[in-house]
């Protein structure tokens, strides 16, 4: 079987490569990937830690993670296509009109 | 189910159905009676508001299963979130006529966004902070951005979308840890769990780290802080105005919950680390305000300084008597910033005639002649946020300054009063622009954004002449909370 | 070394390849299909800790549509798909640098805490998706999250429906 450590770690790293692509990418889609990678590494976590507790609350926290997620992305995708239409760029640091 | 567990979420209930008929009522308003939806929508807040009134003399009571309680403290938020709410109505209704923003998903979007921070307040169980966090955040996400195809306004909803996404990250990430060390996301459970000793405290302390990074995006702490400028000042104003003073208490109001009645364990690990926080926020937030000239870039680096002062809240926790002071002083705070705020903003609308030039502070110049009420209001909210004679700001601040001070952290009170003296160049530089300078600026007339900003300058004013009532409504609103 | 084991390391490989690929990768579709080879090891580990059901979900949801809508997304903004300017911004030596303490926190902080986890799991109960789905309609349990979230979903429903709306 698998030590419940090695899911943490895994998921730990997963998660410090989501930051790293939120904090060094410039485009706005990969930024939001990036993040989506974040909270399936915080669901990860959760899914083990419940195996620990045998408490199956974990899981139904996951489940809401997941239905938020589809939300985030109905949002996040239609603002970053709007912006792509006015702009034909999702560059985020090019959204520069606000800058000084 | 029982009917206590409705009587506790009535409120929540009734404005979330509230914005579901808001949304089909539009579908048979013709087009001209739009602006009868903004007064649709301040009646039902006004309606949840006299049912919160209603309730705050009631007991104690969890609902659900323990998923959400209704005690002193949820109350004293609900009220504030609700009128955060009317004045957001008040705020938005000509304004949007004007920005040619006025379409009917606006209200409903803004009563599902106070619904989520009534939820915030009552949340007992970290499943419904994170939920409420985020059905709060949905609705300012594309409010944000609610005057696009204008570019100022669609880069603001991105990057709030985009940074909140990411801040939701951590919480989330923040909530498994704390629910790895504790087996739990009941704050009652968790609670529980560490005085038992079962918890893993490292784990836990990592967890809460977490949380305190994700809702220091929220409350835009330094250094979390950097999208702040950029979404106030590109959001329309009446959006801004909401979300500064709505989102910022929604957020503090989590903090208060997890850190002020789940973490006293932690407090002496966490407690030096929130004084840092709220040194480096009021030192970084006020230093750049100076150095601003738009004023709504000021108002956003000054709503960052401002969120530094309720983080010293945070600071004295290791004492029992300074922390219930403490976060009664910060719900006191939290109310005296939401009138301030929100009528400096108010005022910015009323100044704000074309919509396409950035307001200046030289574009305050000679207000004081051309419309000597709006001046003086203006002139109460800036001593206000400065926190002088005689407003409420002043009071807030000696009952945060005097917890911080009991709790044995006299530097960091140093701090908040010199920075204090900083922030007093740039707010009281406008109010010599209105009194001394020549100008003429151009005002817009609207009844009910004056009678906004008017109840805000005298609530500020008369209420800080005789302000202990209102501080035993913020004592009692923590006395269940620990 | 058993059979769990073996899936373990290598659902694990295939979770951390691609999720750097998505992290690195300059052709937006390639990003978001390894996005999808991340998402679908992840789901195989939910099967490996027992939780079926949640690995279905993970599939239909985040696969099925969470993936697919950003396949779209990068179809419908194609003009950047292969710009030639860089993909990272000037101060990706200090994001590495934040990600990497934040990794070696967690990872410090979890070493005390996971090993000690590390024993024997009591069996999952076979009736356990029962027990899920009463869970979240039970008004002692998680009928509350459960309705705020279908409130939420109204509102970022009427909330993207109006952005995509065009406006002229």
């Amino acid at each position: 079987m698998v030590p419940v450590s090695y899911y943490l770690v895994l998921s730990a790293i997963l998660f410090s490569l989501g930051a790293l692509g939120v904090l060094i990418r410039r485009n706005s889609l990969v930024i939001f990937m990036s993040i989506e990678l974040m909270l399936n590494a915080a669901n990860l976590a959760f899914v083990a830690f419940t195996r620990v507790h045998e408490t199956f609350s974990g899981q139904i926290f996951v489940f809401f993670v997941m239905a938020v997620a589809a939300a985030e992305v109905a949002v996040g995708l239609a603002l970053i296509v709007a912006i792509y239409r006015s702009r034909q760029s999702v560059d985020i640091d090019q959204l520069s009109s606000l800058k000084g | 189910m029982t009917i206590t567990d409705f009587s506790v979420i009535l409120p929540v209930t009734l404005l979330t159905a509230w914005a579901s008929i808001l949304l089909l009522a539009e579908l048979f308003l013709p087009r001209a009676q739009r602006p009868f939806l903004a007064l649709l929508a301040a009646l039902g807040l006004a309606l949840t508001l006299g049912i919160s009134l209603a309730q705050s003399a009631q007991e104690f009571a969890p609902g659900f299963g323990g998923m959400v309680v209704r005690d002193g403290f949820s109350n004293f938020l609900n009220v504030l979130f609700l009128l955060t709410g009317l004045f957001g109505v008040a705020l938005s209704y000509r304004y949007n006529q004007r920005a040619q923003i006025e379409r009917g998903e606006y209200y409903p979007l803004l009563l599902f966004s106070v619904a989520g921070m009534m939820l915030m307040g009552q949340a007992a169980d970290l499943i419904v902070v994170f939920l409420a966090l985020e059905l709060l955040s949905f609705p300012l996400y594309i409010l944000s951005a609610f005057a696009y195809p204008r570019p100022q306004s669609e880069e603001a909803g991105l990057k709030y979308f985009l940074l909140g996404a990411f801040a939701s990250g951590f919480v989330v990430y923040g909530i498994a840890l704390t629910f790895g060390a504790s087996g739990s996301t009941d704050l009652a459970r968790i609670v529980a769990s560490v005085a038992a000793g079962s918890a893993n405290l490292p784990l836990l302390t990592a967890g809460a780290g977490l949380l305190l990074v994700g809702f220091g995006f929220k409350v835009a702490a330094v250094p979390f802080h950097m999208w702040t400028p950029d979404v106030y000042q590109g959001a329309p104003t009446s959006v801004t105005a909401f979300m500064a003073a709505g989102a910022k208490t929604a957020g503090f109001a989590a903090l208060l919950r997890v850190f002020g009645a789940a973490f006293p364990a932690l407090a002496a690990d966490l407690s030096p680390l929130m004084a840092i926080l709220a040194a480096v926020t009021m030192l970084f937030g006020n230093l750049i305000a100076v150095a601003q000239t738009d004023m709504k870039r000021m108002l956003a680096y000054s709503s960052i300084a401002q969120a530094g002062y309720l983080l010293m809240a945070f600071a004295p926790f290791e004492i029992e008597a300074a922390r219930t002071m403490a976060v009664a002083g910060a719900l006191f705070y939290l109310l005296a910033y939401t009138l301030a705020s929100f009528g400096s903003w108010g005022v910015v609308i009323a100044l704000e005639k074309d919509l396409d030039r950035h307001l200046s502070i030289g574009d305050f110049a000679g207000l004081a002649r051309r419309s000597p009420w709006l001046a003086a209001a203006m002139t109460v909210f800036m001593l206000s946020l400065t926190g002088l004679p005689p407003t409420l700001g002043l009071v807030g601040k000696i009952y945060l300054f005097r917890a911080v001070i009991e709790g044995g952290m006299v530097w960091l009170a140093v701090i908040g009063a010199l920075t204090s003296v900083v922030s007093a160049f740039y707010y009281l530089r406008i109010v010599v622009n209105m009194f001394m300078r020549e100008g003429e600026p151009a005002v817009e007339r609207e009844w009910w954004l004056e009678f906004a900003i008017g109840a805000a300058a005298v609530v500020t004013v008369v209420v800080s002449l005789w302000p202990f009532p209102l501080f035993e409504w913020a004592e009692w609103a923590v006395m269940k909370l620990f | 070394m058993d059979a769990s084991q073996i899936i373990f390391f290598l659902s694990a490989a295939l979770i951390l390849v691609s999720a750097l690929f998505v992290v690195t990768a300059r052709n937006l579709v390639h990003a978001a299909l390894w996005l999808i080879a991340t998402l679908f090891g992840v789901a195989v580990l939910y099967v490996l800790l027992e939780a079926g059901f949640l690995a279905v979900v993970q599939v239909v949801v985040y696969i099925g549509a969470i993936a697919i809508l950003f396949i779209f997304a990068v179809m419908l903004t194609r003009r950047d798909l292969l710009s030639q300017s860089s993909q990272t911004n000037a101060n990706w030596p200090v994001a590495l640098g934040v990600s990497a303490l934040s990794l070696a926190a967690i990872a410090f902080i979890a070493r005390g805490f996971g090993f000690s986890l590390d024993r024997p799991l009591a069996p999952v109960p076979t009736d356990s998706l029962e027990r899920l789905g009463q869970a979240l309609v039970s008004p002692q349990q998680f009928v509350l999250p459960f309705e705020v979230a279908s409130v939420l979903l109204v509102a970022a429903l009427v909330g993207a429906v109006y952005v995509a709306m065009n406006k002229k």
